[in-house]
């Protein structure tokens, strides 16, 4: 909102340096947002919120400046002259829609003479950043800039049968607002009509038709009471905002409408002379009165923390045009001025005593009472795990939650549910929730490639979003990974954070049958039956869908899985003084005996014999896989483990070793057909 | 005697050339085998011919024995060391340049979105504030209505929010799951919360006073990306309800915690706002190099947001705050471009 320094002084003294008026009215709710000059005078830019339309007029932000400094506001009463000729009888209002528009008042000014405004009706518009147009249509600009009461004027000889019909558009109506473009209109919209069709749109535009230009004698002149919610609706539908739907659809003062109506009147008279009809042409449903708020003086102290002298609180509630209605003990009854919609509570009246008072007055140096905080397990969590990947090199990524169609099923791995859909679509068409975040990892990846860097190591944490029978989506954190290196460096980035957090369960390998990864090289994690983790390496068909050039091994975590076994608060198991004992093993076995079983057989055989000579099992390392075809014929592989057991209380002797080995070979053979390599 | 002392100083001038030639582990343990090994080392046969020294020698011839024992062993020693740390022992032929760079491994970032966060969390825990989550797809109820928006209100258009297209999703159950009811909705349609503050209402639902938290997330709103606007950031938003909390109970937090983020003392001051959820409304400033710097909004919590969520508000009161994390974070390293912190350029992230 663009104030006039030179005008603002037409209804309150500005004896002080504009500067330290513009820094007042910041710190009392008018926020600065520049000042230019303009030939002599000023313009003052004001940000004025959505919830004080009041001071989107000069009067308004008047009143503020008469608070805050304790002087007077002058406002006077317009008084037209009347003629004799009754407005009735030249027009008449109807409103089809009462819901849309509580009050519309026409008055007609007969004879005018069009011509430019004077040079100081002019100079103050072009201040606040107004074209002058002529006379008339200046003054009704004049009078919203004064009060912020929007104001219409039509050439009242172009008004089939001179009447006003307020109602919704009908299917297929179009109008030609003045700025020349024909807008098509909808039920639902509020327009002025006459008895042809409509000829404005009601709080957003005049129309064409009806614009009072240099042959325009006679006139009709609109104030009216439009609803805000329906100005907004109809303003975006069709992309047309204007200074008056700016003001409805902020509010404007419903007993401000008669005093807009004879302050344009008064000036047409003055400034384009003709004859005003006696009374106007009115359509009216008066709203309830509004009930006196109560403020109770106790109240200020207990939300502030600072005391407001109550002389003071009775000043501001009344410089603001509060009336005060009466006052007993500590309460005063306080009835908001119709201007300040915004004031129905005993809350809003102590925010208008503390900006007006000062904010400045709050301290900033109160005994705040300690208490304790706690941080989240899953916060913890979450530290553990960035911890472990950045001591890995990996980079944390952050991705969009957002994803398309396209890329939510090139990977599901969580769900087999559409994606929910969202509207309007993000960035780049991207509409649906992604139910991974591998597919906006991929794309990093493919922008880092573009870049050329080298080392492309990302993980995120995010949520992705399964759609569920209920009315909010489950929603998931997980964990993502992409790396340049291969299958067993992710894995073992994983089995790492799995440690990190002694989340002690044992993990099961199943086939991961997804599209995007390579059929072998990839797999699914689950504890405890739950499915928790998918990795592998992303097959070339899947890296050229994303536009990759080198390969990449990704991962996905379901992180509330690890988050329930992970046990946060480790406990000391001792710590033995006897040296441990290890055994490496070298064992031949058919290519198809998986890691995974031969060690559980190792564990349980190396528990058992370890026992029988008074140890315990410490370790099964897995240490080299290899393979010689000439001398172990196709379709074996050499396996190298060590096993490192100790005794609490002594140290075990070679031969004491040599008989668990055996005990574990034995078992190998037994279970897996394993051979011993000799040396 | 002196065939033997002759031999063994042989096997100590072959033992040292041997061991000084190994140029690395592999040659070294081959030499050590070669001279110090147990069953078949050259030492070994050496020590052999002992038993053929006359009586009388023998003290001297022992005594010789073991000093070259001592030196081979040495000798080998110095080889170890030397292979191990091969700067350590060659001063005099290879220069030690202790002004090369240490040996490495990469070490990863954190976004600097998740360094920032951290440090609020961290600051804000000092406070007694503790960290509350909520859902990132809300219902009206939680994202508007309970926190005072009404209807009317510009926040709630259809185009300044990712509303989810429930059609969409009917048909998708459909498909599924053709035997269940279509869900009833409890509360309202359903959006990418716009703000964080939808994590107070869940919480002051389910807890009562007092209640010292922050919540901090992902929030959704339809910007055009550009360089200081995404349709997605995130936002730090601080909750305080007890019986007796005032605007300078505010003021101080805000302050205290610009203190902790700056490191150096700040004052804070108030300008007039409008927040539906908030009544009275400020925006908060801190004075920072002589130039106030906007902090974020803030107020004293309204009442019908207490009331919506089963609270008397003649008997508790609080205020609650609210603050965007990319504009801290690139405000205090000087990043000009918030795109920046989505594009996940691997250099960008390292700079932090």
């Amino acid at each position: 909102m663009l104030v006039s320094w030179e005008w603002l002084k037409e209804y309150t003294a500005l004896e002080m340096d504009r500067e330290q008026l513009e820094d007042r009215l910041a710190m009392s709710g008018l926020n600065h947002e520049g000042t230019e000059q303009v030939g002599d005078d000023f313009a003052i830019d004001l940000e004025v919120t959505s919830n004080r339309p009041d001071c989107l007029g000069h009067i308004g932000v008047a009143r503020e400046i008469a608070v805050l400094w304790d002087q007077p506001l002058r406002v006077t009463a317009p008084a037209p002259q009347e003629g004799k000729a009754p407005v009735s009888k030249s027009t008449s209002v109807v409103v089809e829609c009462p819901e849309l528009c509580r009050r519309y008042t026409a008055r007609i000014i007969r004879g005018v003479k069009i011509g430019p405004s004077p040079q100081w009706l002019q100079q103050r518009l072009k201040t606040v950043g107004i074209e002058a147009v002529n006379n008339v249509v200046d003054i009704s600009n004049y009078v919203l800039m004064e009060c912020g009461q929007p104001l219409h004027t039509f050439d009242f000889t172009r008004l089939s049968a001179g009447r006003i019909i307020v109602r919704e558009a009908r299917k297929g109506e179009k109008l030609v607002a003045i700025d020349h473009k024909t807008y098509e209109l909808e039920p639902g919209m509020c327009v002025i009509a006459d008895a042809a069709g409509p000829v404005a749109l009601a709080g957003v535009m005049g129309g064409a038709a009806t614009e009072v230009g240099p042959n325009t004698t006679d006139l009709l002149i609109e104030a009216a009471d439009f609803a805000p919610l329906n100005v907004r609706t109809t303003a975006r539908r069709l992309k047309l905002h204007s200074d008056s739907s700016y003001r409805f659809e902020r509010g404007v003062d419903p007993e401000g409408i008669d005093w807009a109506s004879r302050r344009c009147c008064e000036l047409i008279l003055e400034l384009a002379g003709g004859v005003l009809e006696c009374g106007m042409a009115e359509v009216h449903q008066a709203a309830p009165p509004r009930e006196p708020i109560a403020l109770r003086q106790s109240q200020i102290k207990r939300v502030l923390g600072i005391e407001v002298p109550a002389d003071e609180t009775r000043r501001i509630l009344t410089a603001l045009g509060a009336k005060l209605l009466g006052e007993s003990s500590d309460t005063l009854q306080v009835a908001p001025p119709s201007w300040r919609r915004d004031l129905t509570r005993e809350i809003d009246l102590i925010e208008e005593v503390a900006r007006m008072h000062g904010y400045d007055k709050i301290p900033e140096d109160a005994r705040v009472p300690m208490t304790a905080s706690h941080k989240r397990e899953g916060d913890r969590v979450l530290s553990i795990v960035r911890g472990v990947l950045t001591a890995r090199g990996f980079d944390e990524a952050m991705t969009t939650s957002v994803s398309n169609l396209e890329w939510v099923e090139c990977f599901r791995a969580w769900s087999d549910q559409p994606p929910l859909q969202i509207r309007p679509a993000m960035l780049r068409g991207a509409d649906r929730l992604r139910q991974s975040l591998i597919p906006s990892l991929l794309e990093s990846r493919r922008v880092n490639e573009s870049f050329a860097n080298s080392v492309i190591e990302l993980f995120e944490t995010a949520k992705v979003y399964l759609p569920q029978d209920a009315a909010l989506p489950n929603e998931q954190l997980m964990l993502a990974l992409t790396s340049g290196r291969d299958f067993f460096h992710v894995k073992g980035a994983i089995e790492q954070i799995i440690q990190a957090l002694h989340a002690d369960v044992p993990i099961d390998i199943s086939p991961a049958n997804l599209e995007m990864l390579d059929p072998v090289r990839s797999c699914r994690l689950s504890a405890g039956g739950e499915m928790f983790g998918v990795l592998g390496e992303v097959t070339p068909a899947g890296c050229k869908k994303f536009g990759l050039r080198g390969k990449t091994t990704v991962a996905e975590i379901r992180l509330s899985v690890l988050e329930n076994a992970a046990k946060l608060i480790p406990q000391f198991a001792g710590l033995s003084t006897s040296p441990a004992i290890s055994r490496d093993l070298n064992l031949v076995l058919d290519e198809t005996v998986r890691w995974s079983d031969l060690e559980t057989t190792v564990r349980a055989s190396a528990t058992d014999a370890a026992a029988a000579v008074g140890a315990v099992l410490e370790a099964v390392d897995f240490r080299e896989i290899f393979r010689n075809a000439k001398k172990d014929g196709p379709g074996k592989k050499r396996l190298l483990f060590s096993v490192t057991f100790r005794a609490d209380d002594r140290t075990l002797t070679n031969q004491q070793a040599d008989e668990v080995r055996e005990k574990i070979c034995e078992a190998c053979r037994r279970e897996h057909g394993a051979a011993l390599l000799a040396g | 005697m002196s065939e033997f002392l002759t031999e063994i100083d042989a096997l100590l001038a072959a033992s040292e050339a041997a061991f000084s030639a190994a140029e690395d582990a592999e040659s070294l343990e081959a030499a050590r085998i070669d001279f110090l090994g147990a069953k078949k080392g050259r030492l070994k046969s050496v020590q052999k011919l002992l038993g053929g020294v006359p009586k009388e020698e023998k003290p001297a011839a022992g005594k010789r024995l073991n000093e070259v024992k001592g030196l081979i062993q040495a000798a080998f020693e110095a080889s170890q060391q030397r292979i191990a740390a091969p700067a350590n022992d060659a001063a005099i032929t290879e220069a030690f340049d202790p002004s090369l760079p240490g040996a490495t491994t990469r070490i990863g970032k954190l976004h600097p979105i998740t360094q920032t966060i951290e440090e609020l969390t961290d600051i804000m825990g000092r406070l007694g504030f503790s960290v509350a989550l909520g859902p990132e797809v809300e219902d009206e109820r939680h994202n508007f209505e309970a926190l005072n928006i009404s209807l009317e209100h510009p926040a709630r258009d259809p185009l300044d929010n990712f509303y989810l297209a429930t059609a969409s999703k009917n048909t998708a159950k459909k498909k599924t799951a053709p035997n269940n009811k279509s869900t009833a909705a409890s509360g309202g349609a359903t959006l990418m919360r716009s703000q964080t503050s939808t994590v107070q209402i869940r919480v002051m639902e389910n807890t009562p006073p007092p209640i010292r938290i922050i919540s901090l997330g992902r929030v959704y709103r339809p910007d055009e990306a550009d360089k200081t606007h995404y349709p997605m950031f995130h936002q730090m938003e601080g909750l305080w309800i007890d019986t007796d909390v005032t605007m300078a109970d505010l003021k101080t937090v805000l302050r205290l915690f610009a203190v902790s983020y700056l490191g150096a003392d700040v004052h804070v001051r108030f300008r007039p706002s409008f927040f539906p959820f908030t009544e009275p409304s400020v925006e908060a400033d801190y004075l920072w190099n002589g130039a106030w710097v906007e902090f974020g909004g803030a107020g004293m919590v309204d009442p019908n947001v207490l009331k919506e969520v089963g609270y008397d508000p003649e008997e508790v009161i609080g205020f609650a705050f609210g603050l965007g994390v990319e504009r801290l974070c690139m405000r205090r390293h000087n990043i000009t471009d918030i795109r920046e912190f989505y594009r996940n350029n691997v250099r960008f992230l390292h700079q932090f």
